[in-house]
């Protein structure tokens, strides 16, 4: 540890980076888990390079604002600041890439230092000829982290650090990215540790064909199948190996679809809404000759998937932002929430409305929820299925079809649902992550933060609703702020081929073998100039436990559905006779919603249109426009929804929420909010003083609801102590519960129900039968309410739940309260140990 | 005047309210559903829980008991089908209007929910007839309200008198003023278990902050107000200042608004005073006597050896009233004062400011150029101004340790929001439910914000010159404070908007008359008399009681918001998502009983095992730190 120190202050030696890689390369390992004298715990293989003591760092609105004293230091990897007084680090605690108050240099994007009366940029070739009173980086991720030195600073570290930050930040050239991966991930311990780590079994990776039939099963949707025609990626190179397409098409006959779609990006299944309406989604059509009668049946088939009725497609061309203006109003964003950086220049107070307005931002925002509101109306009102099209279906259709999930779905607003949803419809599904974030800033054309402005529209919905989500908008910061650290396999690739070429290089750790996700033994013959990299979701990589307590809150839980009816809620033979009367072969009819209208245009199938006989000849052409009208009244009644909320709902807390209702967002001028935690935390401000609550960072709703769950708790703790007493020891604790829901029946919609035994069972008393979990969920305690579906069929075959139906984790997270153990109608195999323990 | 009554009587039925029970929730006696409160009472009353919707545009229920003669215009049954109101949001709706001496009702008869309109008359701020009569025979009529409404109404023409009746009913009783009648106020005659007339008095406020003190004397030289008219009674000068010197200093200051304490540190003894401007005039007028005065607030902070002058207006503005033998304090004259103009504009610009407000957000709002229309209007500009200024007094008092004096050109527009704004970030008292009506008590109706001028009450001249939303500014400047610090205020919002609806009702006497000399409290009940009767409607239940705590405000525009909740709470797309509101008392309930709970488990295990090991027991509960201490 010495050594280190030693080397790294004579570092003002060297000023080439090159050399400086070099040295930190032959270093790595010797000193796993080193830790500075000042405390800082590095990373294996991390060193110091540069210290500065009695530094003050400025804190923002959210961490509280004032000052908090403490030492800097510049690393090959970050620029940490350690608070003076922080714990001890644990030695042997797992490494933590950021601190909480750390910034890796890969998020730098420009230093600037304040001196007596004057500001610089600093580059890495800049000299100072004044000592900085301040320092300030300002991060690509919005951030901006301001240091004061003390007088009591020694002039030669403030000089000393802020050159070593200026030299050693990601410079924008190629292959820094891959130096910043190696200072980090790199060491032969990192790679071990990385290589030995267990993948998030919470959430569904779409990686495997169990991962997408585990979510075909969650959606309850039947009549469709994983297919692996992709397997190779021989169909279509930017698709997922596991595709999702009606059960009728066999795999022969898919293959012959592929040509027929731009990159042959053809449907495919991504959700199913409880009420029966599938959600697809496809690229544009291409090559429109069509020859064999077969080939349109299919692609009809595809194209309507279950629902032989009706089909809408979605354009999502034409009103919402292409990626370019995506990327000019978000570098026109940047450029009013931070200023103009080397000269401190920043829009005028009195401009600053227009200015945000012609940002175009939050238009864009809009245009996408208004999108996203329009299909969740339909498949929430009709029984038919919708298919987004898009160009090349890999930028806006992931948009719009992530936002239309996180509307409908409680599912999608719980943490592990989200991220199982970014996996499923941006990560897998082919999102360009890797050109669109331009980490190697050698691809400006394709630049184009669309992540981030889906990450815009989330946090509109959660700002709308705040209790309707389980994860906050201190889980999108974090994932925002990921987005700019070129760390993560997720973000590093434009496609999973990409993903897997990488992996297969490295034989690394991250690839599962047919949905198993038992670790390979890592290889230790891979290249070592070549870390493996983890996905963004090991977040306990990322952050301190202490930051990802918050990624949570406690929310009411939804009441799940109604039994599933052969996964359908609309399959009612009664209730819709269409669907009965239209067999496979018929196809039905087909709209194309565009500008809030509906219409079907001849050409809408192309192999329905008049140049392409081979359709007329062997099909009767539906007759379509008479679906129209009540089409049309559906997005009436969505853009009136707002209205009629406002007039006639009795407001929700009274009943159970309906999971079905979507979440829909107001899109008035004055609804639609500034990020403010996010984009405005570079705004430094003069004030040093705040009411010790003022920054309470969680919703004041959640504090108190988390106070609330405390107090169960401590409920639950007292009354198995007072049960230890008492013969009864597993009915106690649950008739407690049972009061309690019982008292929040009275119109509290708070926790409505059913937080009940799941908890409180494996919990307070793991009693001797919760071992058998199975047969122990049988009828509910009578005193429980009925919300809960009663699994009659212990064996829960063919039952399928849309709510938090992948709720394995229940035992394996105590902290979370939101998974109903018993809804669990088959349990994933990887999990069922962990229950029985 | 009376003549006009007698003719008009004869065509109206004369009741008593109940029968209006219409509006008349049968029971919880003081329930005031504000107008953006997210979900209903609990009500028993199947009508009030079918017309949720009435809650939107209604601006307040309240209890009925109050026995009143009312007019209804007569064969209400005829004119069921004939009056049509026109919604800017739902479209035209018909149904039966009542108009009493104190509001008009409108229920919607041909839709279901119900629809209702409930509108105190003392919103009115004019009633202008629409057009001709149409093709149809309408006779329409609009009515414009001061809490940023329209609203239109048509009716069949029918028998000559009648249409007039209505007309002049509506002329009649929302302007009682111009036509000699009382204000209802002076009728209102329900009986409240608390007078909130009593809930601020001056002696004891000052006691509170600790005054008299070796520096400061409470003088009565005002009793009679022979001192100056506009100001309190009581006062609190500089010890050695004698009484005599202050009617020499009440010469050389605007409508002898002599400088007087508002408060002042408990620590540093530095002081926040308010008075009018120095009567300077062209020539450069002195005065001795007010320049010692200005001293002796000096001197009585030893901690600092200089003087701040915030003057709130432009200086342009404060120039400009030399002409008006007005002005400002000479820096010459004044040894060791700093003079800071505080560039905050008039009463005439925050009208048009408003007007254009509410052109922007009623009833439409036009989405993709909604924040340049708002950023046209300069509404959040001003706001800004105005908190930046209360700010730099509040930094200069805490941080300066340094007394200040602040006024405008009387004293009783500007110098309100600045003082008051200042000591609500100063002193956490005036955070409190209570210690925010002693504020407005004190700082605005005592001191004479002239509420009847600014707002008009029952007064048909609406284009009176003398009008300004000033007081409107001060409640959105409080709010945009709760906004940024939501767990320093005992208040919620629902407390400011029912205070700014009462600002217009005439139900109360609180925000009638220009100055204390001026307010009949006896005649009238005070609004705290109604607010501090059913506290739990305005409690914000994340309140943490810091007293001690300063608050510094962003007040940059960026971290300012246009108060939706109050400005385009008409419109009903703008209901919030979720009842926030219903679930903060939810939870606050459910945590009480779940202390209960654990508290009764608790000592149950204490009791039991107290035999055997009685000191472990006690320590779980205390384990769990509460978030906040106030239920």
């Amino acid at each position: 540890m010495s050594r280190l120190l030693t080397e790294s202050s004579t570092f003002k030696l060297f000023t080439s980076v090159g050399l400086l890689q070099e040295r930190m390369l032959s270093q790595s390992g010797v000193n796993a888990r080193s830790r500075d004298v000042f405390g800082l715990r590095c990373l294996p293989g991390e060193c110091v390079l540069q210290r500065a003591v009695m530094v003050r760092k400025k804190l923002t609105a959210r961490e509280g604002r004032g000052w908090l004293s403490g030492t800097l230091f510049c690393t090959n990897f970050r620029v940490a600041f350690l608070p003076q007084d922080s714990p001890k680090p644990d030695d042997n605690a797992d490494p933590v890439l950021l601190g909480d108050h750390d910034v890796a240099l890969a998020s730098i994007e420009k230093v600037v230092v304040v001196g007596p009366n004057r500001t610089k940029l600093v580059t890495p070739n800049s000299s100072l000829k004044f000592t900085p009173e301040e320092l300030v980086l300002y991060c690509r991720d919005l951030r901006v982290m301001c240091f004061l030195f003390d007088r009591l600073t020694p002039d030669a570290q403030v000089l000393e650090i802020t050159y070593t930050i200026a030299k050693t930040y990601q410079p924008p050239k190629p292959g820094s990215v891959l130096s910043f991966q190696n200072a980090s991930l790199g060491s032969v311990e990192m790679k071990q540790f990385l290589s030995n780590r267990r993948r998030d079994v919470h959430m569904n990776w779409h990686e495997s064909v169990s991962d997408w039939e585990q979510e075909l099963e969650r959606c309850g949707a039947t009549g469709w199948r994983v297919s692996s025609v992709n397997d190779r990626f021989e169909m279509s190179t930017s698709l997922p190996k596991f595709i999702v397409v009606p059960q009728k098409v066999l795999d022969t006959e898919l293959k012959k679809s592929f040509a027929h779609f731009n990159e042959g990006r053809i449907p495919r299944w991504c959700w199913r809404h409880p009420r029966g309406s599938d959600l697809l989604r496809m690229a544009s059509f291409q090559n429109n000759i069509y020859h064999e009668k077969d080939d349109i049946r299919n692609l009809e088939m595809i194209m309507f998937g279950c629902q032989s009725s009706r089909c809408v497609v979605v354009e999502l061309g034409d009103e919402l932002p292409s990626p370019p203006d995506i990327q000019l109003a978000h570098s026109r964003l940047r450029a009013l929430c931070l200023g103009d950086i080397s000269t401190s220049v920043s829009v005028p107070d009195d401009k600053w409305l227009s200015t945000l307005e012609s940002t175009r931002w939050l238009d864009y925002s809009r245009s996408c929820l208004k999108k996203a509101s329009e299909v969740a109306s339909l498949l929430c009102g009709a029984h038919l299925t919708v298919a987004l099209q898009e160009a090349d279906d890999r930028d806006m259709s992931c948009v719009v079809s992530s936002l239309v999930q996180v509307m409908c779905d409680p599912h999608c607003r719980t943490q592990h649902g989200f991220q199982s949803l970014v996996q499923k419809e941006w990560v897998m599904a082919g999102h360009r992550f890797y050109s669109r974030i331009n980490y190697h800033r050698d691809n400006d054309k394709e630049e184009a933060p669309v992540f981030l402005l889906f990450l815009d529209c989330v946090w509109q919905l959660l700002s709308q609703y705040p209790s309707r989500f389980q994860l906050t908008d201190e889980f999108l910061l974090a994932l925002h702020d990921s987005i700019h650290l070129p760390l993560f396999s997720s973000f590093l690739a434009n496609c999973q081929r990409e993903r897997c070429k990488r992996s297969q290089n490295l034989g690394q750790s991250y690839t599962p073998v047919n949905g198993w996700r038992d670790m390979l033994q890592p290889d230790s013959s891979s290249d070592p100039s070549d870390p493996p990299l983890p996905p963004v979701w090991d977040w306990d990589l990322q952050y301190s436990k202490h930051r990802r307590d918050r990624f949570t809150q406690p929310v009411p839980q939804t009441p799940p559905l109604q039994p599933l009816l052969n996964g359908n809620l609309n399959t009612n033979p009664d209730t819709n006779p269409d669907t009965l009367k239209l067999s496979d072969t018929i196809p039905g009819s087909v709209f194309l919603l565009s500008r809030g209208t509906f219409s079907s245009p001849a050409n809408l199938l192309p192999w329905r249109s008049s140049s392409s006989g081979v359709y007329k000849k062997s099909h009767r052409r539906a007759a379509s426009s008479e679906n129209v009208p009540g089409l049309e009244r559906l997005l009436k009644a969505w853009a009136l929804n707002e209205f009629t909320h406002g007039l006639t709902s009795t407001p929700k807390p009274q009943g159970p929420l309906d999971p079905c209702e979507p979440l829909l967002p107001l899109l008035m001028g004055p609804c639609m909010g500034l990020w403010r935690e996010c984009y405005l935390r570079g705004a430094l401000h003069a004030q040093a003083f705040s009411h010790p609550i003022a920054a309470n960072h969680p919703h004041p709703v959640e504090r108190l609801a988390q106070e609330v769950q405390q107090l169960k708790d401590k409920l639950a703790q007292v009354s198995t102590s007072t049960d230890s007493h008492l013969p009864t020891k597993m009915a106690e604790p649950r008739r407690t519960d049972a009061n309690l829901n019982q008292n929040s029946n009275n119109g509290t919609f708070l926790f409505p129900a059913s937080r009940p035994q799941g908890r409180a069972m494996p919990r307070a008393a793991p009693p001797p039968t919760s071992t058998n979990h199975q047969t122990s969920r049988g009828p509910p305690p009578s005193s429980a309410p009925p919300f809960r579906p009663t699994h009659k069929n212990g064996s829960g075959s063919g039952k399928h739940t849309f709510l938090f139906g992948h709720s394995s984790g229940t035992e394996a997270r105590h902290d979370q309260h939101y998974y109903p153990a018993a809804n669990n109608a088959k349990l994933p195999k990887s999990n069922g140990s962990s229950i029985a323990l | 005047k009376h003549s006009i009554s007698s003719q008009v009587l004869p065509c109206y039925l004369s009741l008593v309210l109940p029968p209006l029970g219409l509006t008349a929730p049968p029971r919880p006696s003081h329930t005031l559903p504000c107008p953006r409160t997210l979900c209903p009472p609990q009500q028993s009353s199947p009508r009030s829980s079918g017309s949720v919707a009435c809650k939107q545009f209604t601006e307040f229920l309240l209890d009925n008991n109050y026995q009143i003669v009312t007019f209804v215009l007569s064969a209400p049954s005829r004119l069921t089908q004939d009056v049509t109101y026109f919604c800017p949001f739902i479209g035209a709706l018909r149904g039966i209007v009542t108009v009493t001496n104190y509001r008009l009702f409108f229920k919607c008869t041909d839709r279901d929910p119900a629809f209702a309109l409930d509108l105190p008359l003392g919103v009115v701020s004019r009633v202008e007839k629409i057009g001709g009569a149409s093709s149809r025979g309408d006779v329409s009529y609009g009515l414009v309200c001061k809490d940023v409404r329209n609203l239109r109404f048509a009716h069949k023409q029918m028998e000559d008198t009648l249409r007039k009746s209505i007309f002049e009913v509506l002329m009649k009783f929302a302007f009682p003023v111009s036509n000699g009648l009382q204000i209802f106020a002076f009728e209102y005659g329900q009986v409240f278990p608390e007078n909130g007339w009593k809930v601020c008095d001056a002696v004891s406020e000052y006691k509170r902050q600790g005054i008299p003190n070796e520096s400061w004397r409470i003088t009565k030289v005002n009793d009679h107000y022979e001192l100056c008219d506009t100001y309190p009674s009581t006062l609190a000068v500089p010890v050695n200042m004698p009484d005599e010197e202050l009617k020499r200093v009440a010469a050389f200051r605007a409508k002898g608004r002599i400088p007087v304490l508002s408060w002042i540190h408990p620590e540093s003894q530095a002081t926040v005073t308010r008075c009018s401007q120095p009567m300077v005039g062209v020539n450069g007028k002195r005065s001795k006597e007010d320049e010692k005065y200005l001293q002796a607030i000096m001197d009585a902070n030893a901690q600092s050896h200089k003087l701040f002058i915030f003057d709130a207006r432009p200086s342009v503005n404060a120039a400009a009233n030399k002409m008006k033998g007005g002005g400002y304090e000479s820096e010459d004259a004044y040894q060791n004062a700093e003079l800071v103009f505080l560039d905050i504009h008039n009463i005439h610009v925050m009208r048009e400011s408003l007007r254009k407000l509410k052109d922007v957000v009623y009833p439409n709002i036009e989405d993709s150029h909604w924040l340049s229309n708002l950023e046209s209007t300069h509404w959040l500009e001003h706001i800004k101004l105005i908190l930046a200024g209360a700010l730099r007094i509040a930094d200069k008092v805490e941080s300066g340790k340094t007394s200040v004096v602040v006024h405008c050109s009387d004293g009783w527009d500007r110098t309100c929001q600045l003082t008051s704004l200042a000591m609500l970030m100063l002193d956490g008292y005036y955070r409190t439910i209570r210690g925010f009506e002693v504020l407005l008590e004190k700082e605005w109706l005592s001191f004479g914000h002239r509420f009847q001028l600014r707002i008009g009450h029952g007064d048909k001249n609406h284009t009176d010159a003398d009008r300004s939303p000033v007081f409107i500014q001060f409640v959105d400047c409080v709010w945009q404070l709760t906004r940024q610090f939501p767990a320093a205020f005992e208040f919620n919002e629902n407390f400011l908007v029912t205070i700014l609806d009462h600002l217009y009702s005439c139900l109360f006497g609180t925000f009638l008359c220009n100055s204390e000399q001026q307010r009949l409290k006896e005649r009238t009940v005070s609004l705290w008399s109604y607010i501090n009767s059913q506290l739990e409607e305005f409690t914000n239940p994340f309140y943490v009681n810091y007293s001690n705590h300063v608050l510094f405000p962003a007040v940059s525009l960026r971290h300012l918001e246009l108060w939706v909740g109050y400005y385009i709470r008409w419109n009903p797309r703008m209901r919030p998502q979720e009842p926030v509101h219903q679930r903060y008392k939810e939870l606050l309930a459910k945590r009480a009983e779940l202390q209960k709970r654990v508290d009764e488990l608790q000592r149950e295990v204490t009791n039991r095992s107290a035999s055997s090991s009685s000191e472990r027991a006690g320590s779980p509960t205390r384990s769990i730190t509460p978030v906040q201490t106030f239920v």
